[in-house]
C-alpha cells in the first residue's frame, strides 16, 4: 500500500509537469495545443536518440531533448497559431493545425527505423524502448519494504524546482507581467506596448522545454519510451488534470496533476484495476458539472 | 495386347516422372499472373509486424518468380497498409477481392482487424491465409459466436492456444511452480485471448492461479499492478500482452525484487521486447512459432537468403510471411487453375481445396500442413530472453 | 491513383467492389452531419463516439440476443442513443466552449474504459461479433438514410429552430435576452445529434463484423476524427462536415503513394488547409492566402469575417 502511494507521488508529479505546459499555453492563448503531447514523446525520443545512436552522455542528451522541445514551441507558434492569428481565424481552426502537427510529428518517429529517412531521428520504429541502464545514473533504494528508485525520487524536486521558478518568473519579472497581460487581455496587452507575438512565442517555447523534460522523465522513470508514449499515456490525462486544477492556473496544474494521480491509485485500489480508466474520467466529468472552473480557475473562460 | 498394356504404362509412367520432377503433372501456367493481396500494417501500432512479414512475404515471391514461377506463372504479390485501422483494413481488402479480383489475401497483421476482414473474406468465399494474427477465434471459428467453420480462412502463424499451453506444460514439467499470478491487458484481443488461455493452463499443469490482474494497455503506469502481483508472492508471474508492456513489468517485477520465473506467450517474441527488457527479461519464456537458430536446413537457408536481401536478421513474422507465400504458391501449382477474367470464382475454389492438402516438407517453419480446422500444425520452440537483446533456445516440442 | 481511374471509368463496377468505402463514407457522413448540428448550436460537444457506442452494441445485443430484424434494432439502438443525450446534457450542458468538449470526452471515455470494458454481455475488450453483418448490401440502407439526414437537418437550420441556434452560436446572452429559451434549444441540438450518431454507430456494426471498443472505434482519436471533419470542411453550412468527412475518409486513398509517410502527409495536407482556409473548405469568407511581405500585392477586396 505504501509502495502504491510512493509510485503514486512520482507520476504525479510527471503529470504535473506534462500539465503546467499544457495550462501555460492555455492561460495565455486561450487554445488547447493538442501538438504538446507530441513535444513530451519528442523530448524522450531525442534524449534516447542521443544516447543510444550518437553516444552522448545522459546529461548531454538530456539538455539536447529539453533544446529540441524548445524548438518545437517556435515551430508550433510559426506553423500552427501564428498563420490563423494573422487571419482572425476561429480558435477552433488552432486545434485543428496542432492536430495536424501532433499527427506529423508522431508519425516521422514511427517511421523512424533502421535504413530510413527519419533514421537519424529514431530508429526502433513503432517499438517501445528503455534507457539502458548503464546510460543513466539509477540507483535504487530499499526503506522499509518501499522500493525508491533514484530517478523517480529526483523526479520530485526537480518538479517542484521547476514550478517554483516559473512562478517566480511570472509574479515577479517583466516578462511575467508580459505574460499575465497578455492573458488577461491581448489587445489591451498590445496598446500598452507588450510585443504580444514575442511573449506568445516565449510561452510556447517555456511550455514545449517542460513538457519535453516530462517526457524524458518519464522514460527515465518508467521506460516504455515509443511514438506512442504522449497519445496513450499523458495526452488525454492531461486535460483531465488542467480541468481539475483549473485552466489556466499553474498552481491548479500541479495540484490537479498529484490529485488525478491520487485518484487513479484510490480506483485501483477500491475498484480494481480494470475500472481505473474509467473512473479518471468519471471524476474529471463530476468536477466539470459540479465546480467547472477547477479547483483554483477564477474564472470561466469561453472559447469557440 | 500384354506388351501394349506394358508399353503404355511405361508411357505414362515416364510422363508421370517428367511432369512429377516439375511438380505435379499440373498444366502450364507459362504467361500468366497469378494475383495476391497482402493486407499489413505498415503504419500504427502494428507497424511493428507488419514490415517483418512483408519482407518475407517478398523475398519468397522474388525466389519463386525468379525460378520458373509457379508452373511458368509470375506472382504478383501487391501490399497495401492498412494503417492498424479496421475500417481501412476491410475497404482494401473488398477492393483487392473485387475490383483486383485477387487470388487469395493475406493478413491481415493485427487480430483486431482480422475478426473483421476475415468474415468478410469468407462472405466473398476468397482464400484469406493470416500471417501473423495468433489469438482465438481466428480459425475456424471466424463468425464467432456463430459455430460453422469458415471454410475460406487459413492461418500459418502458430496460435496462442498451442503455444502457450505448450510453454506452461514444458515449465511445469521442469520445475513444478506451486504459485501464479497473471497480468493481462483486457482492452486488447490478442491479449485477453492470451490470459483466457493461461487461466485453463495452470490447474492442469499443478499451478495454482493465485490472482488474475487485469489492466488498461493506456494505462500510464504499470507498477501498482505489478506490486499487488510481486506482494502475493508467486512462483510465476504470467503476462498476456504486446509492445512495451511485458518489459516494463519485468523491470518493474524485478525492481521490487521478484526473483520467480516469467511465462508469457507471442508478446514476448520479438527482438524488441528482449531488447527492451534486457536484463531483467533474462530467462523470461515463451513458446513461439519460429526461432532464428532452429535447426531445419530450410531455415538456414531463409535466414542467410533474408540476410543478403536486407542485411538484417529475419524474425518470426518474415518467416510466417515467407511460409505463406510458399503455401500459396504450392497451392496454386496444384489447383488447376484456370485464369481468364470469369473464372476468378472458380479458381478461388480451386485454390482453397488445394490449400486444405498442402503438405511441405521444407520450410523456415519446419514441415508445414494444415489441420482439420485450418490451423497450424508444427513444432513450438521454447524460447527465453538471453537479457541481451535476444533468446537461446530452451526446448523444441513437436508437433503431436 | 487507378483507385481514382476506375471510379470514373466504371462507376457501377466501382460502386459494386467499393461497398465498404462508400458504406463507411456515409457513416462518417451521418456523424459529421452530428457534429454539425452541435456546433451549428454553438456547442463544442466531442460526444459522438460515445452515442456511436450504444447504437454499435445495443443493434447488435437485440439482434444476437433477441433475434429482432435489423432495421428495428437500429431504431431502437438509435432511440437509446437519444436517450443517454438527453441524461448527458442535462448536467452537461450549461458548460460552454472548451469545458464542454472536455466533459463530453469525459463522458465517452468513462463509457469505453468505465462500462463496455467491463461489462460481460459486451465481450469486453473482444468486442461484440455481428454475424449477420451485411457488407455488400449495407451501402444501399447507409446512402438513401444519409440523404434524407442531410436534408432534414438542413431544413431544420432553415426554420425557427436554425434561427433559435445561430443566435445561440453567436452570442448566447444576447439570445437569451431576446427570449430565446437558450436551454432547451441547446437540448434539443444535443439530443438529435445524439439520435445520428447513434444511428450511425448501429449502421456502422451492420456494415463490419465486429464491434470493437478500441481507442479508435469509440474514443477520443474518434472524436477527434468526427472534430476534424467539420472543422476541415467548415461549420457554417450542412454540407461542410460531409465534405471534410469525404476528404478525410478518403485520405489513405488519395495519398496511396506517400506509402509509409501516409500519416505525415495527411498530417501537413490538415495544416496545409486549415491555414489556408481556417473557416473550413465549404466555409465563407475569402480565400485568404498567406504572402511573404515581399510579394507584390494586387488590390484584392476579402473581408474575412469571424464565425
Amino acid at each position: 500500500m505504501d509502495q502504491q502511494i510512493v509510485n503514486a507521488i512520482f507520476i504525479g508529479s510527471i503529470y504535473a509537469l506534462f500539465a503546467v505546459g499544457y495550462t501555460l499555453v492555455f492561460g495565455v492563448l486561450d487554445i488547447l495545443n493538442l501538438a504538446h503531447s507530441a513535444v513530451f514523446m519528442l523530448g524522450a525520443a531525442v534524449t534516447y536518440t542521443l544516447v543510444v545512436s550518437y553516444g552522448q552522455s545522459f546529461w548531454v542528451a538530456c539538455v539536447g531533448g529539453i533544446l529540441v522541445s524548445a524548438l518545437m514551441g517556435l515551430v508550433i507558434e510559426h506553423v500552427c497559431l501564428r498563420p490563423l492569428r494573422r487571419r482572425q481565424a476561429p480558435p477552433i481552426s488552432a486545434l485543428i493545425s496542432t492536430i495536424g502537427l501532433a499527427l506529423v510529428i508522431l508519425a516521422a518517429v514511427e517511421q523512424g527505423k533502421a535504413g530510413s529517412f527519419f533514421a537519424w531521428l529514431w530508429k526502433d520504429g513503432a517499438n517501445a524502448v528503455a534507457f539502458p541502464p548503464s546510460t543513466i545514473p539509477n540507483p535504487t533504494w530499499h526503506v522499509g519494504d518501499l522500493t525508491l528508485e533514484a530517478s523517480k525520487v529526483a523526479i520530485i524536486p526537480i518538479a517542484i524546482a521547476l514550478m517554483l521558478l516559473l512562478g517566480y518568473v511570472i509574479r515577479y519579472t517583466q516578462v511575467g507581467r508580459g505574460l499575465r497581460a497578455v492573458a488577461e487581455n491581448p489587445r489591451a496587452a498590445r496598446l500598452m506596448g507588450v510585443d504580444v507575438d514575442r511573449i506568445i512565442s516565449l510561452t510556447l517555447v517555456i511550455s514545449s522545454a517542460l513538457g519535453g523534460l516530462a517526457g524524458i522523465l518519464f522514460g527515465v522513470a518508467l521506460g516504455g519510451i515509443s511514438p506512442y508514449m504522449g497519445r496513450d499515456q499523458v495526452e488525454v490525462r492531461g486535460l483531465a488534470i488542467i480541468v481539475l486544477g483549473g485552466m489556466g492556473s499553474v498552481a491548479g496544474a500541479v495540484v490537479g496533476g498529484y490529485l488525478l494521480a491520487l485518484i487513479e491509485l484510490l480506483a485501483l485500489i477500491s475498484l480494481g484495476s480494470s475500472a481505473r480508466g474509467g473512473v479518471a474520467f468519471a471524476a474529471l466529468f463530476l468536477v466539470l458539472i459540479l465546480r467547472p472552473q477547477g479547483l483554483f480557475g477564477t474564472r470561466l473562460r469561453e472559447r469557440i | 495386347m500384354k506388351r501394349l498394356h506394358l508399353v503404355g504404362l511405361l508411357a505414362v509412367a515416364a510422363l508421370v516422372a517428367a511432369c512429377g520432377s516439375s511438380g505435379g503433372g499440373a498444366p502450364s501456367y507459362s504467361g500468366k499472373t497469378i494475383k495476391l493481396g497482402a493486407i499489413l500494417s505498415l503504419t500504427g501500432a502494428g507497424g511493428v509486424y507488419g514490415p517483418s512479414s512483408s519482407e518475407g512475404m517478398k523475398l519468397a515471391v522474388k525466389q519463386i518468380n525468379g525460378s520458373g514461377g509457379v508452373n511458368g506463372a509470375t506472382i504478383d504479390l501487391a501490399v497495401e497498409d492498412d494503417q492498424s485501422d479496421k475500417n481501412i483494413s476491410s475497404q482494401k481488402a473488398q477492393t483487392f477481392i473485387q475490383q483486383n479480383q485477387v487470388l487469395a489475401l493475406l493478413g491481415p497483421t493485427l487480430s483486431n482487424s482480422a475478426l473483421t476482414v476475415h468474415p468478410l473474406a469468407e462472405t466473398l468465399k476468397t482464400p484469406i491465409l493470416a500471417v501473423s494474427t495468433t489469438g482465438i477465434h481466428i480459425v475456424p471459428d471466424c463468425k464467432f459466436p456463430e459455430t460453422t467453420p469458415c471454410a475460406y480462412v487459413f492461418r500459418d502463424s502458430l496460435g496462442e492456444e498451442t503455444a502457450i499451453p505448450t510453454n506452461i506444460k514444458a515449465y511445469a514439467d521442469e520445475a513444478h511452480p506451486k504459485t501464479g499470478v497473471l497480468l493481462v491487458a483486457q482492452d486488447d484481443k490478442f491479449s485477453k485471448d492470451g490470459g483466457t488461455i493461461v487461466q485453463a493452463n495452470t490447474d492442469k499443469n499443478g499451478i495454482q492461479l493465485l490472482k488474475t490482474i487485469p489492466f488498461n494497455k493506456g494505462d500510464a503506469d504499470l507498477t501498482p499492478y505489478v506490486t499487488q502481483a510481486v506482494q502475493l508472492k508467486p512462483d510465476v508471474i504470467f503476462i498476456t500482452s504486446l509492445g512495451q508492456i511485458p518489459a516494463q513489468i519485468m523491470t518493474a517485477a524485478r525492481k521490487q525484487g521478484w526473483q520467480g520465473q516469467f511465462l508469457g506467450g507471442n508478446g514476448f517474441n520479438t527482438a524488441a521486447v528482449s531488447k527492451q527488457a534486457a536484463a531483467n527479461g533474462k530467462g523470461a519464456r515463451s513458446g513461439s512459432a519460429w526461432y532464428l537458430g532452429n535447426t531445419f536446413p530450410s531455415n538456414a537457408d531463409f535466414v542467410s537468403a533474408y540476410k543478403a536481401e536486407y542485411s538484417k536478421d529475419p524474425d518470426q513474422f518474415a518467416a510466417q510471411g515467407y511460409t505463406a507465400i510458399k503455401i500459396l504458391a504450392d497451392s496454386a501449382r496444384r489447383a488447376n487453375l484456370t485464369f481468364g477474367a470469369s473464372a476468378i470464382a472458380g479458381d478461388r475454389d480451386k485454390l482453397r481445396t488445394a490449400m486444405e492438402s498442402v503438405n511441405l516438407p521444407s520450410t523456415p517453419l519446419g514441415p508445414f500442413q494444415f489441420t482439420s480446422t485450418h490451423d497450424v500444425k508444427q513444432t513450438v520452440w521454447i524460447i527465453q530472453m538471453d537479457g541481451v537483446g535476444g533468446f537461446t533456445l530452451v526446448k523444441e516440442v513437436k508437433a503431436s | 491513383m487507378d483507385f481514382f481511374i476506375s471510379l470514373f471509368s466504371d462507376p457501377v463496377g466501382f460502386y459494386a467492389s467499393h461497398t465498404l468505402l462508400i458504406g463507411q463514407i456515409g457513416i462518417n457522413g451521418i456523424v459529421a452531419t452530428s457534429m454539425f448540428l452541435v456546433l451549428y448550436s454553438g456547442q463544442l460537444s466531442l460526444a459522438a463516439p460515445g452515442f456511436m457506442a450504444i447504437g454499435a452494441y445495443v443493434s447488435v445485443l437485440m439482434g444476437l440476443h433477441w433475434h429482432t430484424p435489423g432495421a428495428l434494432n437500429m431504431l431502437v439502438a438509435a432511440l437509446l442513443a437519444g436517450v443517454v443525450g438527453f441524461l448527458v446534457g442535462l448536467p452537461v450542458l450549461r458548460l460552454r466552449g472548451v469545458f464542454l468538449a472536455i466533459a463530453t470526452i469525459g463522458f465517452i471515455e468513462a463509457l469505453r474504459l468505465g462500462v463496455i470494458l467491463n461489462l460481460p454481455i459486451t465481450g469486453e475488450g473482444l468486442g461484440l461479433s455481428n454475424p449477420k453483418a451485411d457488407p455488400l448490401g449495407g451501402v444501399n440502407f447507409i446512402l438513401p438514410s444519409f440523404i434524407v439526414i442531410v436534408f432534414v437537418i438542413w431544413r431544420l437550420t432553415k426554420g425557427r429552430l436554425g434561427n433559435a441556434w445561430a443566435a445561440i452560436r453567436q452570442d448566447e446572452l444576447a439570445a437569451l435576452s431576446q427570449g430565446i429559451h437558450v436551454a432547451r434549444y441547446k437540448m434539443i441540438a444535443f439530443v438529435i445529434s445524439a439520435l445520428m450518431a447513434g444511428y450511425a454507430g448501429a449502421l456502422e456494426a451492420h456494415l463490419t463484423f465486429n464491434v470493437d471498443p478500441g481507442e479508435g472505434n469509440f474514443g477520443v482519436t474518434r472524436a477527434v476524427q468526427i472534430l476534424t471533419f467539420a472543422v476541415l470542411g467548415g461549420s457554417g453550412f450542412v454540407l461542410g462536415p460531409v465534405v471534410g468527412a469525404l476528404i478525410i475518409t478518403l485520405l489513405p486513398y488519395i495519398f496511396d503513394a506517400a506509402g509509409p509517410y501516409i500519416n505525415i502527409v495527411s498530417g501537413i495536407f490538415l495544416i496545409a488547409v486549415i491555414i489556408f482556409r481556417p473557416q473550413g473548405i465549404v466555409g465563407r469568407g475569402g480565400l485568404a492566402i498567406i504572402r511573404p511581405s515581399w510579394w507584390p500585392r494586387r488590390a484584392r477586396v476579402s473581408a474575412p469575417t469571424p464565425g
